[in-house]
Order: structure tokens, then sequence, then C-alpha cells
């Protein structure tokens, strides 16, 4: 269902999509080497509740379109949210003046790998469409957690939820004769929840559920029953929890935290934009560099792959921002890195074709490298055979604080729910176990990984000014041999 | 614009809404990016908009425009209507200001000169002053207007200038510096400072030894503090605090700090990046002490806030929300080589990453990058490399021994909030590195 190909109904789309051939026309008999124009609209509603008090719904209504061109090998882009020709004009004349005094500063022309262009049309369908719903319906989700947290009488005094629904819809047209047109809806239900018991006070912050599609994966996934599940596993950590054990043990991680360690260590370093430095003044390099493509960075077992393509993935997309076609990447295969995250910019560099990694979140931001859905692919063990072959050592189910140096070397994840693992069995919580550990050695010392997949998403943080844009992390479990955790 | 905000708030009153405060902004903002030494692009947003805050019987609903055809105008009036007939009551809404104020002319916000700078002219300046070849960073130009209208009698207006520069420069892989400068007025902005600095500690950097964990005093660069206390910033608001994600919740009127640390949030401060006339209900902005001698003052609070707490308003109004404009820490006593002047402590010159296993607890880590260097009797001993502070912001905060008394303004990617902040050295700090 997911992947279908239909046609649009909708006029006024049609209508942008004319202004969008229309800069790109404009802009190539102005002078421009490359144009292209991307449209976005986005429609929908965010609302909040806090400590069971609606806190206010935010009506979504936003749409414009970005002009991005070169002109000799410099790059401008400009955007404006004013949809008549006249204002696309003023922003197409502003692209190519900038672009033109960009060039001016550069040593080497900017210059696009040669790519196969498409005129496609997709949407993603939805079961349950929650544009047919009312505010109360999607309110209602939210007050179901309060409802069911409220249930289990353990102490929650502060409660934080959110809803929010989109559409994005999008027409790419460049110069090469791509159009892409794509309708994608979006829901995500978000919790923060702090639970204190015996003068304790254990939080699960910024748990998110969000997919592309309907509202029926928001019911599959039942986020009210894993708010429970969060509210009691902190209270038994609170009551039962014992200190992490000191020295080298075994470890598990469970998709969540595989899923954050692919992501911060995986993907990150493997974005071509920051292997060339473009990224240097903020999200940083990488220790990652062109010459490694075929090195060692893991163990056998481990395998990264990186696909937009995902059904109702939260990163989905069948077409990058670029109108390049999507592909799953295989970042590590067998311990081995295969494959980096292009656009056409950094393809051309290193003389391969783009892999569709460009993204953009809106329609007023330039698409850069970005990953979609990354994870840990799966081995051929069950869950019970990883932690059988443990003699001593603890399983991590979930984290609350990570980070990564800004070369994706030095990395940092602590457990929130986490047990003991004591001859094979699951045994009591463990409070704050903390992996800190460089990127080889982790990717190194996994010697099993689970034949189930996990996805859980997040916004990843990238770009100035700012762009988060939606992921999946996820993947198998892992077995970890011999890591020293800290306390 | 004020011709908008008065069709949307005479629709708004045709529909029967109370409190409403509209907001129209024009901006015009010009950034040029740059990296190895040459620019990666260049950028230019041009943008109106409008948002939308309405209440009925303390049900609140907001949106934002930026199609302004009548009809269009309208319509989301009526939706915003439709769905207000569904929303429940917010109980905890206490209202808007009420106007009309007084605005004062705040120095050093508006500079004409800005608008025909060539920003070539200063990223250059900036990429020499480092006396490296590999600059990378970011440049930006800023010109926005806001006009605020409330149905509580405010119509006010807000214009201002800025322009800024972030310069990150490389030795070599594992040796760089970072510093900024921003401004509002072109005359007070240096970009050969910001590129002299982060060349001066890229140079500084030597051979970067593995650092040690343990419990180090350290030096923290205006840049490092200033991305910290810029996060912290968020967590003052009356709105994080309720939800759960700040450290200071249950805390007024308790030591949170060192005696000598005084925090203020100044929403009318000359030349700062965020300096604003008014807030988004139109009260004129102030001084606000949050922590005042160590001992936390008040949150950040908007009208509604304000009158739930029975406290007086701050004038930090985000309607839902209230939020810092620029923080400000209080200069101290002591001269930058005093600060130095230490048997041993580690000198951070920036952080980024930082996040929280608990907020409400406080524990935290952050990752020092570019040059950390080992400090001896105010003599920099050596670079070290691959270390994590991992403590706690109120521990943080206590631990507070110098604070410095030069101001800097730190307002870049990773801080969002501008701080203008010193020198701090602060006792007995948690470091960690890798285990393996």
């Amino acid at each position: 269902m997911l992947n279908n190909i239909i046609a649009y109904r909708c006029k006024k789309v049609i209508r942008m999509g004319d202004l969008n051939e229309f800069a790109v026309d404009y802009a190539m008999g102005k002078g421009a080497d490359y144009s292209e124009a991307r449209f976005q609209g986005d429609e929908g509603i965010n609302i909040m509740v806090k400590n069971g008090e609606l806190q206010g719904i935010s009506v979504i209504k936003d749409s414009g379109i970005g002009i991005r061109v070169l002109v000799n090998g410099g790059m401008g882009f400009s955007s404006t949210n004013i949809l008549t020709k006249e204002s696309v004009r003023d922003a197409v004349d502003v692209a190519i003046k900038l672009a033109r005094s960009a060039s001016k500063l550069r040593k080497e022309k900017i210059e696009f790998s040669e790519e196969s262009f498409h005129e496609v049309k997709y949407e993603v369908m939805m079961k349950k469409d929650f544009t047919k719903l009312g505010f109360e319906d999607k309110l209602e989700y939210l007050k179901r957690i309060e409802e069911d947290v409220k249930a289990t009488k353990i102490n929650v005094p502060m409660r934080f939820l959110s809803y929010h629904d989109w559409i994005e819809k999008k027409i790419f047209v460049n110069s090469e004769s791509a159009r892409v047109e794509s309708i994608i809806p979006r829901v995500s239900i978000m919790y923060n929840l702090v639970v204190v018991e015996n003068g304790m006070m254990e939080q699960a912050p910024f748990v998110e559920y969000a997919f592309a599609g309907g509202l029926e994966h928001i019911e599959k996934i039942e986020p009210w029953k894993k708010a429970v599940e969060d509210v009691s596993a902190l209270k038994n950590l609170i009551e039962k929890g014992v200190k992490t054990p000191e020295g080298k043990v075994d470890v598990v991680i469970s998709p969540e935290v595989a899923g954050i360690a692919v992501h911060e260590s995986v993907g990150h370093p493997y974005e071509s934009d920051r292997i060339f430095g473009r990224e240097a003044a903020q999200a940083g390099e990488s220790f990652v560099k062109p010459d490694m493509l075929g090195e060692r960075i893991g163990s056998d077992a481990v395998n990264v792959i990186e696909d937009p393509t995902l059904p109702n993935s939260w990163g989905f997309y069948l077409y990058d921002d670029e109108g390049v076609k999507a592909r799953p990447r295989y970042l590590i295969k067998d311990g081995m890195i295969t494959e980096f995250l292009l656009n056409r910019e950094y393809a051309k560099k290193l003389g391969l074709n783009s892999n569709a990694a460009a993204r953009a979140v809106n329609y007023n931001r330039e698409p850069i490298v970005r990953m979609a859905n990354t994870y840990l692919a799966k081995g051929d063990h069950s869950f019970e055979e990883l932690i059988e072959g443990i003699k001593h050592g603890v399983y991590v189910k979930s984290f609350n604080e990570w980070n990564i140096d800004d070369r994706r070397y030095q990395q940092r994840y602590i457990g929130r729910e986490a047990y003991l693992i004591e001859n094979g069995e699951l045994k009591e919580p463990v409070r704050k176990p903390i992996i800190e550990i460089t990127t080889r050695a982790l990717w190194s010392s996994v010697d099993a990984v689970s034949r189930e997949l996990e996805f859980h998403p997040g916004t990843c943080g990238k770009g100035e000014p700012m762009q988060g844009v939606p992921v999946w992390m996820g993947g198998a479990h892992a077995r970890l041999r011999g890591i020293t955790l800290r306390r | 614009m004020f011709e908008i905000n008065e069709k949307l708030m005479n629709l708004g009153k045709k529909m029967g809404f109370g409190d409403m405060v509209i907001i129209s902004t024009l901006n015009d903002r010009k950034q040029v990016r740059f990296a190895n030494g040459e620019i990666t692009i260049a950028k230019r947003w041009l943008e109106k908009k409008t948002e939308i805050f309405v209440e009925k019987d303390k049900r609140v609903v907001s949106t934002e425009i930026s199609n302004y055809e009548e009809k269009h105008m309208e319509e989301v009036m009526q939706n915003l209507n439709k769905l207000m007939n569904s929303v429940e009551k917010k109980e905890d809404y206490y209202g808007i200001a009420e106007g009309p104020f007084k605005y004062g002319e705040i120095e050093e916000t508006f500079d004409k000169k800005i608008l025909d700078t060539d920003p070539i002219e200063h990223i250059e300046a900036a990429i020499n002053a480092t006396k490296l070849d590999r600059v990378a960073g970011v440049l930006y130009i800023d010109h926005p207007q806001i006009y605020l209208s409330t149905s509580n009698s405010v119509e006010a207006k807000d214009e201002g200038t800025g322009i800024e520069i972030s310069v990150r420069a490389f030795k070599d892989d594992l040796a760089s510096g970072h510093s900024t400068n921003s401004s509002r007025v072109l005359s007070k902005f240096k970009p050969e400072e910001a590129g002299e600095k982060a060349g001066e500690i890229a140079r500084m950097v030597e051979d970067p030894k593995l650092g040690e964990s343990g419990k180090f005093d350290v030096i923290f660069d205006p840049m490092a503090i200033g991305n910290l206390l810029s996060m912290m910033g968020r967590f003052t608001s009356a709105m994080a605090v309720e939800a759960g994600f700040s450290f200071l919740i249950g805390k007024l009127e308790k030591k949170v700090a060192s005696e000598d640390f005084t925090f203020r949030d100044i929403g009318n401060l000359p030349n700062g990046y965020g300096t604003r006339k008014f807030d988004d209900e139109g009260v004129p902005t102030k001084s606000t002490n949050i922590i005042e001698n160590g001992t936390l003052k008040t949150y950040l609070l908007n009208t509604s806030y304000a009158k739930k707490y029975n406290m007086e308003n701050t004038a930090n109004s985000g309607i839902i929300m209230p939020t810092p404009w620029n923080l400000y820490v209080e200069p101290g006593d002591h001269e930058e080589v005093e600060i130095f002047d230490v048997p041993r402590a580690i000198y951070v010159t920036n952080v980024w990453y930082t996040r929280f296993q608990n907020y409400v607890s406080g524990d935290f880590s952050t990752i020092p990058r570019d040059g950390i260097f080992l400090v001896e009797h105010g003599e920099i001993k050596g670079a070290i490399k691959n270390i994590r502070i991992s403590d706690n912001m109120q521990r943080l905060l206590t631990g507070i021994d110098a604070i410095g008394k030069d101001l800097r303004q730190v307002h870049w990617w990773e801080a969002e909030i501008p701080v203008f902040v010193p020198y701090i050295r602060v006792k007995d700090v948690g470091i960690t590195r890798a285990t393996q």
C-alpha cells in the first residue's frame, strides 16, 4: 500500500508545481548552470498536555518554495513563503546573485554528479486518516496515557505529553528534468514522565512513537501501554535497583540502544559532507576519511543499513530532496566500511553516484546529507540465546543520556532500564550503567546479533540553521563481550 | 503589517474571542557559510508571517499564517473558532497583560549600515586573522521587524539589525579552535577578533595527550560556559519547570549556586542579540535576577504564570512557554590571569552535545571540543583530548569559585539564547573518558 504511486487530486499543489517550473526556467534564463525549486506545504496540528491539563493547540499551516542554483561553481539559496510569480522571481534573482558572489571565494567549482531523473508522484496511504478526525479524537490518545498511568497508582507528579500530526506535501523540479511530487502523512506521540517513590525520583524523558502513515500505527503500538511499562519499570528500579557491576562484563544492548549507537557512531561519521569538512563549524567532522572505504571497523557480526524506503518509517522517502531515487545503503557489511551517505556534490567529488541522502526539513532550508532510518541488521540469534550465553553481565534495554564527540569516535550511553544477567538469566534492575567507549571498540566487541528488528523514532539535528529531520534508529539486539561499564 | 493585525483582530472580535495576540513579522536574513577557506553556500530569506493566539473562556488555540488574502484570513479565524468550541479549558490560564505600555528606545539595537555591509569582506577578515588555511564558519546579517497587536490595547513595533560570525580554525584534525562575535551595530562587530582567537587556540594545541578521569578544577572559556548556560536558560522557564524539564523545581528562595553567582535575563540589554522592546504580550522587557548571589529568586514568567505563582511578571512571554531573551552573568572581580592562577586545572575552550540523564536531578554530561589544556599556576602545560565533563548542573553552579570581570556575548549554533558571560572557574568537576 505504502509505495503505491497515485495521482494527485489537489488543484492547489498543481499550481505550486507550475511555480516550481517557472522558477527553474527563469533561473536558467538568468544564467544559472543548474537550478532547482522545491515547494513544501505542511498542514497539521500539535497538542500539548501538561500534568493532565491541555496547554494549547497549534494549527500548523506553512508553505513556500526554496530555490537553489549553481552559478560559476558557487551555490546560492533563497526561499519565499509568498507564493506568487513576482515573489518567486525575486527569490530566484537573489539566489543567482548570491551564487555568483559566492563563486568568487571558491578554489574549486561546486559540481553535481550525473544522475538519471524521473517524473514521478507518490503518496503514503493512511488506513485511519487523521485529517478526517476531530481534535477531541486526537486528544483522546493523550488522555488514555494520562488515565492508564494514573491507574497504576504509581506517583508520577510530572507528566508532559504531546501529539503531533501533519501532511507533508512536496514538489521538486530541477533543470535536469526531474519532477517528484510526494505526499507523506506523519504522526507522533511523545511523553515525559517523572516517577517519585520512596523519596527517590527517576525519569523517562522524550519517549516517542512516530510513523509515516495514519493513526493505525499509533493504535497498533499503543503508547499508553508503553507508558505504563515505563513508569512500572522506573518504580521497580527505585525499589529494587542495584549498582552496576564493576570490571569487565558482557553486555546486551536492545534495539533502542543499538539504534542510537548506529545513528551516532556509524550514520553521522559516514555523512560525506562531514567527511569533507562542510559541517566543521557546526556538527563537526568525522574520524572517517575517504580512503577508509573497505576498512574494518567492527566484527564480522556487524552489518549496518541505512534505508529511507522502509514502509511507514519516520524517516521515509522514495526520492530525496535532490530528486534522486532512494535505496538501502549498506554502511557496514560484515564489519567493513562499505558505503558513505552521499548527495550529488560529494558523490561527484568521490567519482560516484548519489545514494539519495540529500534532505531538507522545509522549503526554507537547503538539502544536506542526512540519515533516514539507520539500523543494526539482524543476525541469527534469538534474544534468549544472547542472554543464555552470558555468565555475568548487564542487559541495557533503554537509555536517557547520550552524546558523542564531534568526530564521532568517543561516545556514551547511560541506561534507564537495565538488568543484571547472571548465568544466562535476567535478574534485578541495574542503576544507570554507563557505556563510555570508542567507536572501534564498541563495534569490535559485538559477537552476536539477534533475529528480531525494532525501530525507535528520533529527530536528528544538523545543519545551520538547524534542520531537525525525522529518523528511525534501531535494528536488532547485540551482545558485546568484555565491556568495562561505569557507574 | 498593522493593517493585517487589525483585520485579524476584527475577525476575532466578531467571533467572540476574549484574549487575542497577533504578532506579524518581516524577516530579512542573509547567511554565508564557509568551510576549508571557501564559501560553501550563500542564502537569503525574506519571510512574512503572522502568529495568531486566541482565547475564549480559558480555551486557547494558536496558529500561524503567511497567506494574506482576505478570504483565507477569514477561513483561518473561522477554523480556529470551530476548533475552540471543541477544546477543553486550560484551567491554569490567567490572561495576558493589560496595555497600553510605553516603550523607550534601546541603544545599539538598530544600525542601517549593517544592511549594506559586504559579508565577504568580514569573512575574509576573520579567515585571515586565524593565520590558518583550514577555516570553517558562518556569517549572518539580520533585519527583523515585529508588529504586535493584542486585544488588551497593545500596538507596538520593534525593528532591529544584527551581524554575527562563528569561526572554527583547524591546524590539523585534532587541533582546532572556535570563537564567535555578535553585534547589533556595525561599529562593534569584530570578525577579526573571532578569527584571531579561533586561530590562537588551534595553534596552542600541540600533540594532545589522552585526558585522565577524576575530579579537576575546570576553567571555562566564555564560549564553553556560555553553551551550558544558554541551555540552562531554558530550564528557568516556568513551563519547563512544571513539565519536568528542569532541576530548579521546588527551589525558589533556595541556594542553587555559589554566592558569587548572579544570573539574569535582560530583555532590554543594549547590543544583545536577543534584545526586544517588548515580550509577546507587549510588556516592556527588563532585567530580572533569576539567581541572585546563589539563591533562586524567580522562574521566567509571562502574565498567566505570574498570576498563577502570585509573583511579579518577568516580561518573558511566550504565551505558552516563557523564554529568555539575553542571559547575563553578573561580572566578578577576577582578572583573566587570576582565574588561571591555580595549582592545577583544565582549561576548556568549547563544549558541545550536552545531554541529561535526568532533567529534574540535573545529572548531565557534555563534551569539550577544540583546544583543551592542562594549566598549572597560570601556565598552559600541554593539550589533552578525549575527555567528557560528567557532573550535575546544580553542583557545577555551586562549585563556581572565580568569576571573571570581562563579559563576552556568546551566541551561535550551540548557544541559541545569547549569553553574556566571563571566564568562570569551577572546583572539582567530574571528568571521564572512554573505558576502552
